[in-house]
């Protein structure tokens, strides 16, 4: 039995912590956050199994800890990546703004020095979008482009987040390197319903962990959609959260011809990057099968094999569709 | 006055102009045809 520290109690750390009090290998949560008042309010609400202690990013972790669980603000999961791969703990953090991922893949060398394994952009896109990328890809005998977008925002940290990479230039993997887009206007991509057509727009947030596990693909993208303003208004704790939704395109060859294949999922963004977030801890700490082990740091589609998450995530009610029928190239 | 009322006609028919092309326009998106399925059996495909 093991137990889990989850920093952060947030729209997508409360439900990571629901889902692994949920765990039969998850004895004990502990719940760390900056707002005392809400991580009272959390641990009270998650009963028994779940205690909240005084830890913030910088500090030693708790020494009977076997995994840890992030859902922080963009930039702040350095130092608590660091800590663990001082104390050999491994991690699962659903960073996925760009500059905070590329600080935390520099831990690299760290990590498999330490022997641990530090797993980033556990939530929908990335996260899920990494394992359908990688579902899909395994049809194929040789893939052109992948392509992953996304609508829908955890809370208000996830809302900054999205605001601030539709904002700047994006850095797309082109024919085998970086190339720089300047935003200049939105892309219609079609979601699975009842999110339907969303505007998009391309961004880097979690290209580099595409390229990591697919660095032979010619072309890689991400698109994000763009939240409405009364977010920031209608949002309080405890809601159930805005829908989200996200869209995997993989085009290739295989049987000789070409092809495609469309993936998608529709949720609860926080109750999507939530579960993939607990699953994915609970791996790390062998209380799920099969175990998660690969010292370094890696995004889901270089790690897990997905079958076995996707069956973990359908279970707790995460469930991906394929679309069948003709494709907008 | 007779300038107010100039401009007040202009934004009206502007106005028609707009509403008119809203009603009529043949701008549509490219539509995607088939549907969704959920991914089962023991291999998800």
């Amino acid at each position: 039995m093991t137990t889990a520290l989850v920093v952060g109690v947030g729209a997508v750390g409360t439900r990571a912590a629901r889902q692994l009090i949920d765990t039969p290998g998850i004895s004990r949560v502990l719940l760390a956050d900056r707002d005392i008042a809400q991580l009272r309010e959390v641990a009270e609400i998650l009963g028994p199994d779940a205690q909240a202690i005084d830890f913030l990013p910088g500090d030693p972790l708790p020494t009977d800890v076997g995994v840890v669980a992030t859902a922080l603000p963009a930039g702040l999961d350095h130092d608590v990546v660091a800590a663990a791969i001082g104390a050999n703990v491994p991690v699962a953090s659903s960073e996925d703004e760009h500059d905070a991922i590329d600080q935390l893949r520099a831990l690299v060398p760290n990590a498999i020095a330490a022997g641990t394994t530090i797993v980033l952009g556990c939530g929908l896109a990335p996260g899920l979008s990494d394992v359908l990328a990688r579902h899909a890809a395994d049809m194929f005998d040789a893939i052109d482009e992948i392509r992953v977008a996304r609508t829908g925002w955890a809370g208000p940290a996830s809302v900054a987040t999205v605001r601030h990479e539709r904002r700047i230039a994006a850095r797309t993997w082109h024919d085998g390197g970086w190339r720089e887009e300047h935003p200049h206007g939105d892309n219609l991509v079609w979601f699975p319903e009842p999110i339907g057509a969303r505007d998009c727009r391309p961004v880097t947030a979690g290209t580099a962990l595409l390229v990591d596990a697919f660095p032979t693909v010619p072309r890689l993208s991400v698109q994000l959609g763009e939240p409405p303003r009364r977010t920031r208004f209608r949002r309080r704790f405890g809601d159930e959260g805005e829908w989200g939704a996200c869209r995997v395109e993989v085009w290739g060859r295989r049987s000789g011809t070409f092809d495609t294949v469309v993936y998608g999922v529709v949720e609860r963004t926080a109750v999507a990057a939530g579960t993939v977030l607990a699953v994915v801890a609970a791996r790390l700490a062998g209380a799920l099968e099969p175990l998660v082990s690969n010292p370094g740091i890696h995004g889901l589609a270089a790690l897990t094999e997905p079958v076995p998450l996707l069956s973990e995530l359908a279970q707790r009610g995460v469930r991906a569709a394929a679309f069948e029928g003709v494709s907008i190239a | 006055m007779k300038g107010f009322k100039r401009l007040l006609v202009v934004l009206g028919i502007a106005g028609a102009i707009g509403a008119l092309a809203r009603l009529r326009g043949k701008g549509e998106v490219a539509q995607t045809s088939g549907g969704w399925r959920e991914l089962e059996g023991p291999d998800f495909r």
